[in-house]
């Protein structure tokens, strides 16, 4: 009987329930079934909002990047070019350097990147597993590190660098990111460390038994362990240095990436396309150019971004920076 | 093979002492040259009169006089942006845990919602973002034109007045109109944030989640008994966060000045004006602290 008219047996049994159930439980199943299908649609509105606003910016630069520059007085046009171009991201590529720039942002970012992590790892695991004089002090510096604005070190390091003949060049960036000391360093350590405090310790003590010294004992158990965190701190030191225009703008007297060159996009566009006095350009065609640079400076971070999407989320929690 | 056998002549807690000194020695050497001398540089550059091509001369607490009493710029931008960072940040934070608390939920289409959220930790930290928001005083401003007018006064006029808060009195309409002018620029500085709370509401163990279904906690008691205590840790992680990013922001007006003023040579004003901006911060950031410090809740180990 049942089996064959379970709507109905269902209902039934639901309503036995119901009459074992205090007015309290009544209530509170009320109360709940409500909030469960009014609050999905505020929550929809206020996501959807959110999105636009993140997204509005990106949209609006890919629009604009590929549309001729009358398109920009056409009030028609709002999102889809009517004159579809690909010459503004031409004329900006070329203004820009775009594979001399691309190509020197790639050596700095991914060399000082991949540098840091590395000795950022080899610092936290230090100050997550030994125990030494002045530890606390040393960690207190770390704090320290992740405190004091690059500004205020940034001029005693221009000096510096002066000094040793190193200015507009590549070892300004690489120097510091060899010794966990480049773009928010501390922070990386401190994440770091706190990941591998996180990793059961019976791990270690089963490789010293066997006779691993403790640099064996990281390289072959602790590094294998703490893969997803590398990648996840690679790729936030990745974002920054690739973000990075102010110490860069320091040290380079050219515009040498392409941070620097979005930075100062308006003198490398006006030097390169607008030079001609006859060529009158208006304010709200400009856009075009500026747009397409930026599309162009942030779409390899993008598609980083697109692919690694999981890493970027689920390595912070993994790597135990809550816990 | 012989610094093996010399090392195993050694105790093992100081053989590890050592071995924790190797670790860090890198960093240490790093630590030295980049930041600790060129900290202290810049302290001492503070009370000197630098003029490049002359020795540096020893002048005391000029500088710092000459910033506050004489700059005609530095006291009021230092009041513009700490009251700004006073501000935003607590917006900061209650934004980005409540949109923590959104996308940590169950709903269709969570991994894109999230993907998008987290998408100005990619672009908000570089120059992209001072285009989009018109701070470069480049014609990129057309662009955040053309963006605010979605967030136009007059809708928020409209809204208040429909819901009679208009007019109740000058100060709530005028902050609320400032947290939906500054929507945008708030949505975008959160992004590590909402990562950093989403994190922390992840770790909540479920069983605390079933205690509370079990006692019949609503959304609300859920969120006040359960997330906020064992988020809150990361509260004053993401409150120093905020106010360091806030540092480095690239409109920020005081880093503008301190900056023209190093490019005017004057090196020593300019030092004296960072670090008199970054011991105000550290101060207030110190007593958010012990005041935070109190409403936090340790889960013991």
């Amino acid at each position: 009987m049942a089996e064959k008219n379970p709507k109905k047996a269902r209902r039934e049994k639901e309503k036995a329930r119901r009459a074992l159930m205090t007015k309290e439980q009544i209530s509170y199943l009320r109360r709940k079934k409500i909030t469960d299908s009014v609050w999905p649609v505020f929550r929809f509105l206020i996501l959807f909002g959110l999105c636009f606003v993140i997204l509005y910016p990106l949209l609006f630069m890919i629009s604009c990047a590929f549309r001729d520059r009358s398109d920009m007085n056409d009030p028609t046009v709002m999102w889809i070019p009517r004159h579809f171009t690909l010459n503004a991201i031409k004329e900006t590529a070329k203004a820009m350097d775009l594979g001399k720039t691309l190509a020197n942002t790639l050596l700095i970012n991914v060399g000082c990147s991949l540098f840091q992590v590395i000795t950022t790892a080899i610092t936290g695991y230090g100050f997550a597993r030994f125990q030494f004089k002045g530890k606390k002090f040393l960690f207190g510096t770390v704090i320290l590190m992740i405190l004091v604005p690059p500004q205020v070190i940034l001029l005693p390091q221009y000096n510096l660098f002066k000094a040793l003949g190193l200015i507009n060049t590549v070892w300004t960036m690489y120097l510091p990111a060899m010794t966990a000391n480049g773009l928010r360093a501390g922070l990386m350590i401190f994440i770091f460390r706190q990941f591998f405090r996180g990793l059961p310790k019976e791990l270690e003590d089963a490789a010293y038994l066997d006779g691993c010294g403790p640099l064996r004992t990281f390289l072959v158990i602790m590094v294998p362990n703490a893969l997803s965190s590398f990648l996840t701190v690679f790729l936030f030191a990745v974002v920054w240095y690739w973000n990075d225009y102010y110490i860069c703008n320091s040290f380079f007297s050219t515009n040498q990436t392409l941070a620097l060159t979005v930075k100062n996009i308006q003198p490398v566009l006006n030097a390169a396309l607008f030079n001609d006095a006859s060529l009158r350009v208006s304010a709200r065609e400009y856009v075009v150019w500026t747009q397409a640079a930026c599309l162009m400076s942030i779409s390899p971070m993008l598609l980083m971004y697109a692919l690694l999407q999981k890493h970027f989320t689920e390595g912070i929690e993994r790597s135990g920076l809550v816990a | 093979m012989k610094k093996e056998k010399k090392k195993r002549g050694l105790s093992y807690e100081k053989q590890k002492r050592l071995y924790g000194y190797g670790f860090l020695s890198l960093w240490l050497i790093g630590t030295i040259v980049f930041f600790i001398i060129p900290a202290a540089g810049s302290l001492i550059y503070s009370f000197q009169d630098v003029t490049p091509g002359a020795a540096a001369t020893w002048v005391g607490f000029k500088n710092y006089t000459e910033a506050f009493a004489r700059d005609p710029y530095f006291r009021t931008y230092l009041a513009d942006e700490i009251s700004e960072m006073l501000k935003t940040t607590p917006v900061i934070l209650i934004f980005s845990l409540f949109s923590a608390v959104l996308i940590n939920q169950k709903f269709r289409g969570r991994g894109f919602v999230r993907a998008v959220f987290f998408l100005p930790v990619i672009v908000a930290s570089g120059p992209v973002y001072s285009v989009i928001t018109g701070d470069m005083n480049t014609s990129g401003a057309e662009g955040a034109d053309q963006f605010s007018t979605l967030f136009e006064t007059d809708m928020v006029t409209d809204l208040l007045e429909f819901t009679g808060i208009y007019g109740l009195s000058q100060t709530l309409t005028e902050s609320i109109k400032h947290t939906i002018d500054s929507i945008f620029a708030i949505v975008w500085r959160s992004g590590i944030q909402i990562l950093i709370f989403l994190a922390a509401l992840q770790n909540i163990p479920p069983s605390a989640r079933e205690a509370a279904q079990l006692e019949g906690a609503t959304a609300w008691e859920y969120f006040w008994k359960i997330t906020f205590p064992y988020v809150s840790p990361m509260i004053l992680a993401n409150l120093v966060f905020t106010v360091i990013d806030s540092f480095t922001d690239s409109g920020n007006k005081v880093m503008g000045r301190i900056i023209a003023m190093q490019s005017d040579w004057k090196y020593g004003l300019a030092a004296s004006m960072v670090w008199s901006y970054f011991a105000i911060v550290i101060f207030i950031v110190g007593i958010l602290f012990l005041i935070a410090g109190k409403l936090v809740y340790y889960e013991v180990d």
